[in-house]
């Protein structure tokens, strides 16, 4: 999977806009989208909210997550813990960036969010490379990891599988008498 | 006619309509197209845009387009003729008109159904009334003309004469009359379409209808700021108007910087900030070391006469007067030493006073995004019209043309700087180029004007092939000779540059500027009377620029034609 399309799918969590125009309500395929009255807030998809927001029909709500308080707790919380606490949001990632960069003068104190979350997202991916690691030295069976994200199984997805295809191909070339043959090549 | 709302009459009537985008080639057209296209993207309307660089490109552009669209929007073109004569549209083709360009043409303002110009009435204009110029007459018993524009009024009476003494007086009575309003009306359009000047930058227009669709942003208004600071830059604006156009933006930058920023919730250092500068004179000097800029900006330059080993020696002087040591002068202003970059505007304006350098402070914005990023407009002036008159091999006009809108764009960094390359090349040029004339005496008065004519193989020719540089370097020019000239006569003269143009064909591109003074009103003669010139000695010219006052010309035709503009304005 591309990260790209990681981040097509991250656009469809719903995030709080204000519009400043008027319209009934949308029916799309995948779902109604409120009357829009200008100054009520309500939920769109990030996809329609970026797409407004660069159309200047809208001002952007950053979500509850996206504050500076929480995002140390939480990144205090990941450093202490030797497993994944729960993440700020399935699509963490991806919505930070995007709402980021089309969005930043909505959002206040915006740089200090983007290190915020990058300093969580370091600390996972290394949690997750030692666990990668270990399970691959250790030739274990199977393993249980809790409260991953997309973004993050998908950037350990390559590694993880190209390196077990590299395992099985050693392993199974030296035993003795393996149907494969020693020159076997995949 | 003139739009008086300018969202009702103009942007309400395009918005969902297709619509073609004639756009002149000056930086403030760039802008004005910029501030629009985002207007367009953000309502998702239909354009097409087509830069057009003299009035053979926009008949062609026009043609190609007619039958598609119904709407044009010419920006910084089209003002100063009669358009519906020029192009002969159809009668449902609507034209909007942008234009700097001054005066307007006078059936373009009477015009109530094809054309609506997106100028401001009061803005400086000087129409004369309708009854003065146009005339319907139905006073007339014998069928006499009627309609606008009569001629000669030597129409036989018709059939039906009368032998009637009274009416024969009448008749002559009223032909009397026809010729003195006819005589008046010669003398007020003469008048009144004598001088060339510049009115508000279009990107300022457009930016005010943004403000009033209220989808202005910070974007938005530095375009504004750029376009109004390319009037200054290339002097077409006087000093008073340039700074009572910065005093409106002034207000504008402080409203956007009050929406966003307070003291808990600061904005990230990625959003555009706009500042108001009350900064140096020195071209770029922030992109460049200082000691370049000083002796490659025109007000330091002439000031100092730095093309004479005097002038060298007063520069060294200035800067051991402020206490600023050559090594770190001269390199890269970015790497200057803190402290000595903590005072330098006051420092160097402290300075300039006991040099005789008054002004060298100007008013203007700069802007600031990122943590590398920080630009005064004249600074993007500048690096937008070397690349929108680039004269690298390979390239025509109109990739230029992308090329230059693209680094308005705050993402495109790179063609930013690499335009302040090629801009630098230029300045140095321009310098280099001014030195030399002065010093082996060019420039010839030759009576009611000065001349000078840059050979062939003189180094750089080739930049000023292009008007917008020969323009540059003819008023750097200008400014120099004043300075160096003990004749105080000739620093009252205007001058004309002619540089070649393309040697395939034998041309020289010919400019006339006003004469330079304190109190000058940057009003230029010399459109009409280069046209004159041209007919009387049926000299093969090309009136093709916008700017009536730059022209190309034969070579071989170029005495005769000099003489002839000597005898027109002795």
């Amino acid at each position: 999977m591309d990260p790209s399309e990681v981040e097509f799918l991250a656009e469809k969590e719903l995030v709080k806009i204000i519009p400043n125009f008027n319209l009934d309500k949308l029916y799309l395929i995948g779902g109604d989208l409120g009357p829009f009255n200008p100054g009520l807030p309500l939920y769109v998809p990030v996809w329609l909210a970026l797409n407004l927001k660069q159309r200047q029909k809208c001002r952007v709500v950053p979500p509850d997550w996206m504050d500076v308080e929480k995002l140390e707790e939480m990144r205090e919380l990941e450093r202490n813990a030797a497993t994944f606490t729960p993440a700020p949001c399935p699509y963490y990632m991806e919505l930070t960036k995007l709402l980021l960069n089309h969005a930043s003068d909505n959002i206040p104190k915006a740089d200090e969010i983007r290190t915020l979350v990058k300093d969580i997202w370091d600390t996972r991916i290394a949690k997750l490379r030692l666990s990668a690691d270990s399970f691959i030295t250790q030739q274990e069976a199977h393993a249980k990891l809790d409260n991953l994200t997309l973004m993050e199984i998908n950037t350990i997805r390559g590694f993880l599988l190209e390196s077990l295809n590299c395992m099985y191909k050693l392993r199974s070339n030296l035993q003795p008498g393996s149907s494969k043959g020693p020159l076997a090549d995949y | 006619m003139f739009v008086t709302d300018i969202r009702k009459e103009f942007y309400e009537a395009v918005a969902d309509q297709r619509v073609a985008l004639l756009v002149a080639s000056d930086i403030d057209a760039l802008c004005a197209c910029r501030i629009l296209q985002a207007l367009f993207q953000c309502d998702q309307v239909q354009y097409t845009l087509i830069p057009v660089a003299g009035w053979q490109d926009l008949g062609t552009a026009f043609l190609e387009h007619k039958d598609q669209f119904k709407y044009f929007v010419l920006i910084n073109c089209g003002a100063n003729v009669d358009l519906l004569e020029l192009l002969q549209p159809d009668d449902d083709s609507i034209f909007f008109i942008c234009d700097t360009h001054r005066p307007v043409d006078v059936v373009n303002v009477y015009n109530d159904t094809q054309i609506k110009l997106l100028i401001k009435q009061d803005d400086d204009l000087g129409v004369p009334s309708y009854d003065e110029i146009f005339r319907d007459d139905d006073e007339d018993e014998e069928g006499g003309d009627s309609g606008n524009e009569s001629d000669e009024g030597t129409e036989p009476s018709g059939k039906r004469r009368r032998f009637d003494e009274g009416s024969v007086e009448r008749r002559i009575e009223r032909q009397r009359e026809k010729r003195e309003w006819e005589a008046r009306r010669r003398e007020i359009l003469f008048d009144y379409e004598q001088y060339e000047y510049h009115g508000t930058s279009a990107a300022m227009m457009f930016f005010e209808l943004a403000w009033v669709l209220t989808k202005d942003t910070k974007d938005m208004l530095w375009w504004a700021i750029i376009g109004l600071t390319d009037q200054w830059v290339h002097d077409k604006v006087t000093h008073m108007k340039y700074v009572t156009d910065i005093a409106t933006m002034q207000r504008h930058v402080s409203r956007h910087n009050h929406r966003n920023e307070d003291e808990e919730n600061s904005l990230s250092i990625d959003c555009m900030r706009i500042s108001f500068e009350y900064d140096l004179r020195l071209t770029l000097y922030q992109h460049w070391s200082l000691y370049e800029s000083i002796s490659n900006s025109c007000y330091t330059c002439c000031h100092f006469k730095l093309w004479t080993l005097n002038g060298q020696k007063k520069l060294q002087e200035f800067l051991a007067d402020m206490g600023l040591p050559l090594k770190q002068v001269r390199q890269k202003f970015t790497s200057m030493d803190m402290s000595i970059k903590e005072n330098l505007r006051e420092v160097i304006e402290e300075s300039s006073n006991k040099y005789g350098m008054k002004d060298i402070r100007i008013q203007t914005f700069g802007v600031h995004f990122g943590f590398k990023n920080r630009f005064l407009a004249s600074d993007m002036v500048h690096a937008t019209t070397a690349l929108l008159e680039s004269t690298e091999k390979d390239e025509n006009e109109t990739d230029n043309f992308i090329k230059a809108l693209d680094s308005l764009s705050r993402s495109n960094l790179e063609r930013l700087h690499s335009g302040m390359d090629l801009a630098k090349k230029k300045l140095i040029a321009i310098q280099q180029t001014v030195a030399s004339c002065i010093c082996t005496n060019l420039i010839l008065s030759q009576g009611p004007f000065l001349y000078c004519y840059l050979m062939e193989g003189t180094p750089d020719v080739k930049l000023f092939s292009k008007p917008m540089a020969l323009t540059l370097l003819s008023k750097y020019l200008l400014r120099a000779f004043i300075q160096s000239t003990r004749n105080k006569r000739c620093r009252l003269l205007p001058l004309i540059m002619a540089a070649p143009k393309d040697v395939e064909k034998g041309t020289v591109l010919v400019v006339g500027i006003p004469p330079e003074s304190e109190t000058s009103d940057k009003k230029n003669f010399f459109g009409r009377a280069f046209e004159k010139a041209a007919e009387s000695t049926s000299s093969r010219t090309l009136h093709d620029h916008f700017d009536t006052s730059i022209i190309e010309l034969k070579t071989e035709d170029r005495s005769k034609f000099l003489d002839a503009l000597i005898t027109l304005l002795s």
